[in-house]
Parts: C-alpha cells; sequence; structure tokens
C-alpha cells in the first residue's frame, strides 16, 4: 500500500519505532573523514528521517548491522562458557536495491552453507528492511549490469517527494503504524534505475584458468593490500575469531569474531608459518573470482551486487569494474597459450 | 533457532602420548559419532582456536596429535590426564572408509600429515580381510620427527610399510629419500582399480599425485586431504575457501579428480 | 639621485646593486591566491619593470627593475593585489606599509593535501590581519602536519598541525595497518595489544597516520584542531639552528596571542641599536633568558586542557667556523 507523509509525520513515525527498534541509515558524520575538514556517510542510528543521506552513497554499507564489525560470541573462564546475550531491541535498516540484494547473500553463507550461523540468524530475524530508492544512478554504479537495479524483497519503500515522503508497505506491523498517519492511498513504485554510467562484462567463458593471466600482475605492485575494498563491501562475509583475556584475570576472557579480509595479511596464515597467496595480485584474483565466479558456481548467481563501494574507497585507484571488464581479454590470453 | 556452533564443549584429557619433544597425542574423550581426517576446533589458551585433525578413534575417546608450532599450542602441553580442553566439533567430511574397502590400497603420508590418516591405516590394519593389498608410505624429517612409532611396529604386520626419512642412515625400520622416491617402486596388482590417499605439505602431495598417476592409477581413484585455515569449521569465515569449495565443509578430504581444480 | 632608502624599504620595495633600479616585493600571505593577479603582476613587469618575476623564498613575486620613479604608479597597480589578499594598510594606493615582519607562509594544506591537519592557508591570513602590518623583524610559518613541508622549523614560529586520533574499538578489525604506519612512518606511538591498538599519549605527535592508514574508520581524526607550536628556529650568519617545541597541542587562539605577545616582547627588549632596528628574536630571548620570553608570551593566554608546555627549552644550532 502506498503513502505519502510530510516530514514531520515521519519523524513521529520514527519516534514510535524507536521505542522497539534501533533505526539505522546512511547518515553523515561530519568531520568524520579519513581526511581532515572532511565528512564520512556511513551507516549510523537516526532519531530523525531528514539525517538519511539520500543524494550521496554510503562509504561503507549497511552490512555491519547484521554482521557487526566486532561481535562477542561468549565468555569464557578455565572451565565454563556463557553465551554473549542478543540485542534486546531490534533493527530498522534503511538501504538501497543494490544492498537489498546483498542481503540475499550474506543470508545464503550465514543462514545456510553447511550450517545456520545463530549470531546472524538471531540479529536477522529482527531486521526490517527499508528499501530507498535510487532516482539515479552514481557514477561507480553498476547495478543494472549486475541485475540488483531493483528489489521487491522490501518491508518498505521511501522515495523523496515534493510534499515530503512516498512509501510503499508490505508490512502488516508497519502498515498498522502508517495508516495512523496516512494522508493518501496511492499507487507507490520505489524509484530504480535501468542505465548506469559504469558497465560490466563478465566473459562466459570465465573460469579458474584466468589465474594464469598476466593481468593480476599489474596489482601486484599497484594494491597496497589494505582491504578497504572488502571492508566497504556489502557481500563480503569474512571474518577472524579472537580470544581476548582479560588484564586483571588472565583465566577469563571472551572470544570474538571480527572482519576480516582476504587482502590483508595473515589471512591463509596456517599454524607453523605457512601462507598461500602472497602476492597482492593472486589475492585481488581470489576476490574478484569469488565475486563473479566461483559464488555463482556454488549458488546459483554472482555474488557481486554493482554497488561499486569498492571503486570508490580505493586508495590506489584499482577500479574493480575496470578488472572486470579485464577478465575477456585475460580469458583469450590463457586460451591462446593453451 | 539452531544450535549455536560456537559454544565449544570441555573434554578431559584421558592420556598424553609423547611422540617427540614437539608433537604429543591427546586422547581426549569424546562419545560421538567421528570419523578419521575429520577435524575438531580445539580452544588453546591464550591463543584461541586451531584445527587438529583427528589422528585415531578409540571406545569413547578421540587422538589429536598435536604439533607446538610457536605459541599456537604452547599452552596445551602443559596440561596433562585429568585436564580439560574446550573442544568444537568433528568438523569436515573425513575419509569414508567404505570407498577404500574391498580395494588394492595406497597410502602415502608426509609429516603431520599422517595424522588423519592414521585412523583409516589402522583401521585397514585391523580389518585386513576387509581390503586387498595395502601400501603406506610415510615420510618424516629426520628419526627425531618420527610420529606413532609403536603404531608402525603394528601396521607392519598387515601391509607393506614404507616409512622414510629426508635424510640419515638406511636401518631396518627406515629408509631414506622423499616419498616420491619409493611411490615407483609399488608393485600393484590392478592399478585402475587400485584406491590411494594422499596427505602432506603441498609440494609432497603435488608431486605424490603426479608419482601416482605415472604408476597409472586413475584420477577418480586418489584422494587428497587439505591443509587449510580452518577458523570457523562451518563455512562462515571464509579463510579457507579454494575455488568454489569449503575445505572445512566440502574437505579437507577431496577426490582429486575435484580438488585438482582448486586454485588458491 | 635623492632616496630614503628606510621608506622604500619599509614599503616593500628593495636597493638593488643598480642605481635607481628597485624590485617590487609582493606578498602572498598563506601561498595562495586567486590566479587572476597573476596577470596584474605580469603587467607590472611588463610596464615598469624589465618582465622579469622572481618567485621568492617566502611565497612571494618580486617584480624586478623597476626604475625609482615609477614606484608611485607600481604601488597604485599593486592596491587590487594589496586588497585581494586581505592585507592590512595604512593608506590606499600607496603600496605596502610594512615589511619587517616577512610574509606568512603556508604548505599547501588540508584543501589539497591529505596529510594537512588543518586549512594552513586559511590560518595564516587571521594570524596576517592580527600581526600586519608590523615593522619587527618576525618570521612565522604554518605547515599542514608533521611532515613539516613548509619548513616552518626554520622560522620564529612555526606551527605544525596536529588532530588527537580517536579510536572506536568495535570499528577495529586488528589488521594492524595503523601500528604498522606508525611505525614506519611516525614515532612508533602505537603497540598491538590484545588484538588492538594501544596508543602511547606521550609518544603521539598527532600526524594522523593512524586515521590515514585504518581501512575501517576505527581512528578518526578529532572535532577539535590542534597544533605544535616550535619556536626561534633561524637561519643567518651568527647561529642557525632549529626551532624547538614550545607548545604540543595548542589551539588556534592561544598561538595568535602568543605570538601577538611576543611583539610586545620585543617592543620592550630590542637591542636599540640593532642594525635597522631588526633583531633574530633568538638573540633576545638568549640575552633576557627563556623565563622572561615565556613570562611575556603566555601573558592571559588559555592553553586547551590536553596541551603539554616545555618549560626549559635548550636550542642546539650550528656555530659557523
Amino acid at each position: 500500500m502506498g503513502y505519502e507523509l510530510s516530514k514531520e509525520q515521519m519523524n513521529e513515525i520514527l519516534s514510535q519505532l524507536k521505542e522497539d527498534y534501533l533505526i539505522y541509515a546512511p547518515k553523515c558524520f561530519q568531520d568524520g573523514g579519513r581526511f581532515s575538514d572532511t565528512d564520512c556517510i556511513r551507516y549510523g542510528e537516526i532519531n530523525k528521517i531528514e539525517e538519511i543521506v539520500f543524494d550521496k552513497k554510503a562509504e561503507y554499507s549497511f552490512k555491519e548491522v547484521l554482521l557487526p564489525i566486532s561481535q562477542t560470541l561468549f565468555y569464557f573462564t578455565e572451565d565454563s562458557v556463557k553465551e554473549a546475550d542478543a540485542p534486546k531491541q531490534g533493527a530498522i535498516v534503511f538501504l538501497r536495491s543494490c544492498d537489498l540484494h546483498s542481503v540475499k547473500r550474506l543470508d545464503e553463507i550465514y543462514l545456510r552453507n553447511g550450517f545456520s550461523d545463530y549470531y546472524y540468524q538471531r540479529l536477522r530475524e529482527r531486521v526490517v528492511f527499508v528499501l530507498m530508492g535510487c532516482q539515479t544512478a552514481f557514477d561507480s554504479c553498476f547495478c543494472v549490469d549486475m541485475g540488483t537495479n531493483q528489489s521487491n524483497e522490501y518491508d518498505m519503500s521511501i522515495d523523496r517527494s515534493e510534499n515530503g515522503y512516498q512509501l510503499d508497505c508490505k508490512s502488516n506491523q508497519l502498515e498498522k503504524l502508517l495508516s495512523q498517519y496516512a494522508t493518501n492511498n496511492l499507487s507507490v513504485t520505489p524509484a530504480y534505475v535501468t542505465e548506469t554510467k559504469t558497465r560490466v562484462n563478465i566473459p562466459s567463458n570465465l573460469s579458474y584458468q584466468i589465474g594464469n593471466s598476466n593481468m593480476w600482475r599489474e596489482y601486484d605492485t599497484r594494491c597496497i593490500n589494505c582491504g578497504r575494498c572488502n571492508f566497504v563491501c556489502p557481500t563480503c562475509t569474512c571474518f577472524t575469531m579472537q580470544d581476548i583475556f582479560y588484564t586483571d584475570n588472565e583465566k577469563a576472557g571472551e572470544r570474538r569474531r571480527v572482519w576480516a579480509s582476504c587482502m590483508v595479511d595473515g589471512y591463509t596464515d596456517v599454524a607453523g608459518g605457512a601462507s598461500y597467496r602472497q602476492k597482492n595480485g593472486d589475492r585481488m584474483r581470489f576476490k574478484v573470482l569469488h565475486k563473479v565466479l566461483d559464488y555463482k558456481e556454488r549458488n546459483g548467481y554472482h555474488m557481486c551486487v554493482g554497488c561499486g563501494r569498492c571503486d570508490d574507497i580505493c586508495p590506489e585507484y584499482i577500479s574493480f569494474s575496470h578488472c572486470i571488464n579485464k577478465l575477456e581479454n585475460g580469458m583469450k590470453e590463457v586460451m591462446e597459450h593453451e | 533457532m539452531n544450535k549455536n556452533e560456537y559454544i565449544p564443549f570441555l573434554s578431559e584429557i584421558v592420556e598424553v602420548i609423547k611422540h617427540t619433544e614437539i608433537e604429543y597425542t591427546f586422547r581426549m574423550a569424546y562419545d560421538g559419532e567421528v570419523k578419521p581426517g575429520q577435524f575438531f576446533e580445539v580452544s588453546f589458551p591464550k591463543y584461541g582456536e586451531a584445527p587438529i585433525s583427528v589422528s585415531g578413534i578409540e571406545n569413547g575417546c578421540v587422538d589429536l596429535t598435536i604439533r607446538r608450532v610457536g605459541k599456537v599450542t604452547n599452552e596445551v602441553f602443559e596440561k596433562y590426564v585429568g585436564d580439560k580442553l574446550f573442544l568444537r566439533g568433528p568438523y569436515g567430511n573425513g575419509f569414508d572408509v567404505d570407498d577404500y574397502k574391498g580395494k588394492e590400497i595406497v597410502v602415502v603420508a608426509g609429516g603431520t600429515g599422517v595424522s588423519p590418516v592414521r585412523g583409516v591405516v589402522d583401521y585397514f590394519a585391523k580389518n585386513a580381510s576387509s581390503r586387498k593389498d595395502m601400501s603406506f608410505i610415510a615420510g618424516f624429517k629426520s628419526k627425531e620427527d618420527i610420529l606413532f612409532e609403536k603404531d608402525f611396529e603394528f601396521w607392519r604386520e598387515s601391509m607393506n610399510v614404507v616409512l622414510t626419512l629426508d635424510a640419515g642412515e638406511e636401518t631396518k625400520e627406515h629408509k631414506i629419500g622423499l616419498v616420491t622416491k619409493y611411490i615407483p617402486q609399488l608393485k600393484l596388482k590392478e592399478v585402475k582399480e587400485a584406491v590411494a590417499i594422499v596427505v602432506g605439505p603441498p609440494a609432497m602431495m603435488h608431486f605424490s599425485v603426479l608419482a601416482l598417476l605415472e604408476l597409472g592409477l586413475q584420477e577418480d581413484n586418489i584422494w587428497i586431504s587439505q591443509e587449510r585455515k580452518m577458523c570457523c569449521g562451518i563455512g562462515k569465515c571464509g579463510h579457507c575457501k579454494i575455488g568454489n569449495q569449503y575445505v572445512c565443509l566440502d574437505g579437507p578430504v577431496f577426490r582429486y579428480t575435484q580438488g585438482k581444480h582448486l586454485v588458491d | 639621485m635623492d632616496m630614503n632608502t628606510k621608506s622604500l624599504k619599509k614599503n616593500a620595495f628593495r636597493v638593488t646593486k643598480e642605481r635607481g633600479i628597485t624590485a617590487s616585493r609582493v606578498r602572498i600571505p598563506g601561498g595562495r591566491m586567486e590566479a587572476k593577479y597573476l596577470s596584474l603582476i605580469q603587467e607590472i613587469a611588463d610596464t615598469y619593470g624589465n618582465g622579469t618575476v622572481h618567485i621568492t623564498v617566502r611565497q612571494g613575486f618580486e617584480i624586478l627593475g623597476i626604475p625609482f620613479d615609477k614606484i608611485d604608479e607600481v604601488n597604485k597597480l599593486l592596491q587590487p593585489i594589496i586588497e585581494g589578499m586581505g592585507i592590512n594598510q595604512q593608506n590606499g594606493g600607496s603600496g605596502y606599509s610594512a615589511a619587517g615582519t616577512r610574509n606568512i607562509t603556508a604548505c599547501v594544506g588540508n584543501t589539497v593535501c591529505p596529510y594537512a591537519c588543518y586549512d594552513t592557508t586559511a590560518f595564516a591570513k587571521k594570524m596576517e590581519v592580527a600581526i600586519f602590518p608590523n615593522d619587527l623583524h618576525f618570521k612565522v610559518a604554518f605547515t599542514g602536519c608533521s611532515n613539516d613541508c613548509g619548513k616552518v622549523r626554520m622560522h620564529d614560529f612555526g606551527i605544525l598541525g596536529m588532530t588527537v586520533p580517536q579510536f572506536e574499538a568495535d570499528r577495529c578489525i586488528s589488521c594492524q595497518a595503523c601500528v604498522k604506519a606508525c611505525a614506519k612512518k611516525s614515532v612508533q606511538a602505537l603497540s598491538f595489544v590484545n588484538n588492538r591498538p594501544q596508543r602511547d599519549e606521550s609518544k603521539c605527535i598527532g600526524c594522523g597516520e593512524c586515521v590515514l592508514s585504518c581501512p575501517n574508520m576505527a581512528w578518526t581524526r578529532s572535532k577539535k584542531k590542534y597544533y605544535r607550536l616550535t619556536l626561534l628556529g633561524r637561519t643567518g650568519k651568527k647561529n642557525p639552528r632549529l626551532g624547538e617545541d614550545f607548545i604540543k597541542w595548542a589551539d588556534e587562539e592561544s598561538i595568535i596571542k602568543i605570538v601577538k605577545n611576543t611583539y610586545d616582547y620585543v617592543k620592550e627588549y630590542i637591542d636599540v641599536n640593532a642594525p635597522g632596528g631588526k633583531e633574530h628574536i633568538g638573540y633576545i630571548v638568549d640575552r633576557t633568558g627563556f623565563e622572561e620570553f615565556k613570562n611575556w608570551a603566555l601573558k592571559d593566554v588559555k592553553l586547551p586542557e590536553i596541551a603539554e608546555v616545555t618549560h626549559r627549552i635548550y636550542w642546539s644550532g650550528i656555530i659557523p667556523k
């Protein structure tokens, strides 16, 4: 059901929702940028609808809501373990179509792929998604080519309109709340883009043989293995376990998991000192193929959702989409040498 | 809500077997189902977890052979019989002895790679009638690095055992040279039907498989076990993924036909 | 030919080797200007000078080869530049009012450079307004970060930008990029404890390398900007030396006040017989003792709580032989 609400009405709804939910949306952290006197757009809790940044892309994705960057799993002593409590409130997440598509990828890994993840599941069950319509694509977006430019899997959608906000609601619970304020019953379709400036072509013959191409060697020196591309990615799901021992009681501590990056040193280290993929170009290849080859082999659809954040964040101006577009020539190169 | 796989359970150390200065087997109380080649995530105080493969299965116990590498596992070496360790698992697919029953079997293992195959070798030592001829080629760096030394005596009784050291002097018990030196010398009766298991460091596995193929074994009849950084053990953390396979879920045991395409 | 060289110099013209020929010294405070002023400088050089301009060490343009009798006309043409730079002036159209205190220089600053911790030109211009025009020989320079690309430690007052790194533990992914960056590029103020970086506040120089290297915004900059104030570096014949740290974690207001206070101090203690009425502040401090200088400099200054003042400074420097 579609609604149009004023800013004031939206804020009244938000304040009601805040009783049961933490509300996360892309917002501006003023002077919170990496460089002096710059802002950072990323996810944070909001109180007012006008805090949501609609006209810029969040540098980091919403995934930290479902996969906390650092998450305590349990507390331990020498002979006992106590599971960490779940957060008391559910979460409402405002996100764009590409990100909403990435939820499916996170679910694939964390709810399926062998085991269901207890900690993910207990957060996931209490998350409500609000789709933010996209009037236009940003320069680095390539969602159309990845087939993620449109989504119907939302609980509610939101678009800015002349008089406030237009919403399409699919959730009964939210519907009840909205109908208290509804000024109109409209037919609302969330805005979505149908073309992007950045285009990608994933060659149909792409195979692991691409690993033999010289194309990766360029990244050996260009890439600085900082991992930013992984941390901003809404579909990267890796983590590392850590045991922390309290300084005042060395026998007690906690086990937590923190985000990990396949680009960063240490990711593949095994006991005894061996490690795999030491060259940055090989790490790049591992990441790129995960996004556009092996994940699909396993799950039937590409992992990459084309949000373009990895392009935007790279301090060395390495473009992921540009790399994808080199795969075709890379395949030609390795097939010639067969 | 599904089970919280991350919460470990306490398991008592039933016995400690010292193989070398740095390699011990901890026999841990465990009475669930488990297969050789599977692994447990063992919590090491002050370090965290590490995947340790099951090196033996006894009534109500599993053997975990642990190598003291750096600070990783030192703390465990201070633990003794009666103490407890936190475990999770078993994880991974492990070896299925049914795959090898009724067949001529070759097992090639190097160093700590002997741990995951020990259960298979032991099974077929005790159940010799369930298979045809069997050879076990095991390589260690030196005499001091030999694991399961006593087991080798027992295994020799029912199969062709080649215990080889990288360097040193040949004796009645040990030969000298890499495992790959002894693969071509195997006398297999029905090479097309024979099955093989290869476990060890990456280079050793690579060349051993090539030698077995050279001998005439079928790719589909060779199994390998991959060592990777298995961190969560349940297909979530991503560290052990190679190609489209998760070593912790889909392995660590792979048929060579499946495993050979995996590029790191 | 009659020319009052004192007035000439005060008006920012130079006595050159060639009799009757001078050069006009155009200052660009903070080193940044709109490009349109370049054509005015070109016009002066082509019309009244010899068609050449020297780009000065202190971020100015020296228009060369100007005959004495063209000074008034040059001053008129300089007026839009002087106004455009926001330079305090006693009489419009008469050129610069004083040339003792030197142009305030600045590195490119945070509007361009990722390392810079503040807008160096903006601060330089604020300082300009606070202290110009003045006949006393002061050199003030601004640089964005501890790299000191502005060579501010060769000035009486060097201002280096600082940020107090803010750590949000829950965003840290234990990659140690900050620890490595601090060790390799800065002062090893970070150690890795319990899988997280630990900052040694006494070692930290506020360079911001941790913020720049952090891939996940666990380190961010402080909302407030801070500065390191270095004192009394100098070049020259007698005893060139680098400026020493006076205040770490100072704020903008205090720095302006300290520089202004120093003018009062110099007026009180300058050698009345100093050649040209100019004496490097350092030599005055050598005479009065640092303690006396400090009392004057810090008068009515309210430093931020985290500021660290060096209470005794010893300069080394070079004694040329």
